[in-house]
């Protein structure tokens, strides 16, 4: 965009206008690369996708691969994290888990994200009967321990799979998400500009899609986030209790059959758990990072 | 959970209209709860009468079948069976054990002093380590104990309880045999003295404790901490310094007033996360608690105490929920709006 200014001398000049380059995202990502904690949360989350996406190509045997005679090694050059107690690579097995973690992390998330998003969003928007049920229906799940409801409704399946699963943690994480939604709903329906639409008449739906959602993206940026290590763990414990399936290739299933020989082969429990809480503080470390760095308040 | 309920009134009531008008907001609550776990269980697979027998290793004719089921009322639907169970619950009855044909209740009371126990201890040491731990790091904003502060906590929130728990069984149990490894007592053996018993039992509490607090203790930090941020920027704190007090006052008697506040309250919550680390803390370290005996029951499908525990879980979290709103109401009048 060039401007044509007249100086005091009635001389013509030219000034070159261009839109400034800090729209949000700019801001937010630099916030973010200036955190330390959170680069570090960042890179441990790439490297558990990089994991995930490469794991063909980095893991040295098929985790389920039995190696006969050969159980129980600890870690040598052949074996870098030791075999179980049937054989199989503990490396290969950390590897090709994390494809089952990311994809319980994430899909749990996105039923959490759609389901609570959604009722979330009608409850705090319209209020009255629905927002009763709502809150209702969240009190009902948060008045037990999360784990002894997801153990609870597990035994209601005949079946134990990562899907299952994956089902009953979405189903009981979904209220958490679905309460503060609606919270922040019911707060910024009565904003300005709210107002301001519907007065030129735009319909409900127009001013919590258009209007209403994009104010909250980043709370639920974080939210889903941070909830995302908790899918993992919870995962992760059930089938260390033994809600699992043995043939799932799964961080908590190599903490439960390497219990009984903790003494004797400490590797099989020790590097899965060691895996798990690195994501955790991963995930962790990333979502504070996020929250600090989606935050108006603070400044570069 | 408090301040959300807003009417269109929008007047504060008084104490005891509040604590009136939330024990009455439990009952319902109570009774979704009841119905949900009923509802799930009864949506299991297998005939109850079946699935009792097997796992007592017997079988039985079809006509026997038949009389069972009748006994124990499960030819009616399922509303009228769900209002017997809440009618003999009601009455301290909450059935029988399908494996050991044991009482549940008795089954839940043998069992309910240890988890208490564990959980006490861990809020007892949480409390100590969070409060010291937390103040520490606000007075001493940005400084490197504040960081290791922080870092300790996000640590200890992100540690899986149960490897942890694990690895401090290896550690201290196995390789060093500072502590014992499993149960909440050495059996087999007679004490010369109650105290000899007592420190017996204590050595078998540290491990379980330790794995349990450390996610608690994060959390109790983290807020301890920024509330008493919050707090030292408040102008009364300033008006202290100003008058000339010594840090040591202003920092115990102003400051640390207001946040044992918000702590109190969360406090109340306490029970539902102590309870859920208690599940897997449990299991790994054989206590003969509730959380140990929740997964047995789970695994077994063992429905009648499932269904019992959870009721009764269900009523500890809820009045232990109520005691917070409550201590938050007496404390801080604003919240009554109802």
């Amino acid at each position: 965009m060039v401007w044509r200014l007249s100086t005091e001398l009635g001389e013509e000049t030219e000034e070159i206008y261009e839109p400034s380059k800090a729209t949000r995202l700019f801001i937010v990502w630099r916030k973010l690369k200036k955190n330390r904690l959170a680069i570090v949360g960042g890179g441990i989350v790439l490297l558990v996708v990089g994991g995930a996406l490469l794991a063909p190509m980095i893991a040295p045997y098929d985790p389920l691969q039995l190696h006969l005679g050969k159980e129980r090694l600890p870690p040598s050059r052949e074996f870098l994290f030791g075999t179980d107690n049937l054989g199989r690579d503990v490396f290969s097995w950390i590897v090709w888990g994390t494809r089952t973690s990311l994809y319980v992390g994430l899909a749990a998330v996105l039923i959490e994200v759609l389901v609570g998003l959604g009722l979330g969003m009608i409850a705090g928007y319209f209020g009255g009967k629905l927002d009763e049920i709502l809150m209702r229906i969240t009190d009902v799940v948060l008045c037990l321990p999360t784990i002894l409801l997801l153990i609870v409704t597990l035994t209601m399946f005949e079946e134990r799979g990562v899907n299952v699963i994956i089902m009953v943690m979405g189903a009981i994480g979904w209220p958490f998400m679905a309460r503060v939604v609606r919270s922040e709903f019911l707060s910024l329906r009565e904003s300005t500009y709210v107002e301001a639409a519907k007065s030129i008449g735009a319909t409900n739906w127009r001013i919590m899609l258009r209007h209403i959602l994009p104010n909250m993206l980043s709370t639920i940026i974080v939210l889903a986030t941070m909830d995302i290590p908790w899918y993992i763990f919870y995962e992760a414990e059930l089938t260390f209790l033994g809600f699992g399936d043995p043939l799932t290739v799964s961080w908590g299933i190599l903490m439960e059959l390497g219990r009984p020989y903790l003494r004797s082969a400490w590797w099989i429990t020790a590097f899965p758990g060691a895996v798990i809480f690195l994501v955790s503080l991963g995930f962790n470390l990333l979502g504070d990072g996020l929250r600090d760095a989606l935050d108006v308040k603070t400044r570069v | 959970m408090v301040v959300e309920h807003f009417s269109t009134r929008g007047r504060i009531v008084g104490l005891r209209t509040y604590i009136i008008r939330r024990l009455l907001a439990i009952i319902p609550t109570f009774f979704l709860t009841t119905m949900l776990v009923f509802t799930l269980i009864n949506l299991a697979p297998g005939d109850p009468v079946l699935v009792m027998l097997a796992m007592r290793g017997k079988s039985g004719s079809p006509e026997m079948i038949e009389q069972m089921k009748q006994a124990l009322g499960l030819d009616k639907p399922p509303h009228i069976r769900y209002l017997m169970w809440l009618s003999a619950f009601l009455r301290g009855d909450l059935g029988f054990s399908y494996s050991t044909g044991q009482p549940t209740i008795k089954m839940i009371t043998d069992r309910l002093w240890w988890t208490l126990e564990l959980m006490l201890v861990t809020e007892i040491v949480s409390l100590a380590l969070g409060i010291i731990l937390g103040v520490i790091a606000a007075v001493k904003h940005g400084s490197l104990i504040d960081a290791g502060s922080s870092l300790s906590a996000l640590v200890g929130y992100s540690i899986p309880s149960f490897w942890l728990g694990l690895e401090l069984l290896l550690v201290f149990s196995f390789l060093l045999g500072w502590f014992p490894t499993y149960g909440a007592q050495t059996s087999g053996t007679t004490f010369p003295s109650l105290f000899d018993a007592l420190l017996d039992h204590l050595r078998h509490l540290v491990l379980p404790v330790i794995a349990l607090t450390s996610a608690w203790v994060a959390y109790i930090l983290r807020l301890v901490r920024s509330t008493m941020l919050e707090v030292l920027r408040q102008d009364y704190i300033l008006t202290a310094r100003a008058k000339g007090l010594k840090e040591r006052i202003v920092i115990f008697k102003h400051a640390l007033r207001n946040v044992l506040l918000p702590l109190v309250t969360y406090e109340g919550y306490s029970i539902g996360f102590l309870l859920g680390g208690a599940v897997v803390i449990e299991t790994v370290f054989s206590w003969p608690g509730l959380g140990k005996f929740a997964v047995d029951v789970a695994l077994r499908r063992d429905y009648p105490p499932i269904m019992g525990l959870t009721a009764i879980i269900a009523v500890m979290v809820l009045l232990s929920n109520l005691c917070a709103d409550i201590a938050y109401a007496i404390v801080d009048p604003r919240i009554r709006y109802d």
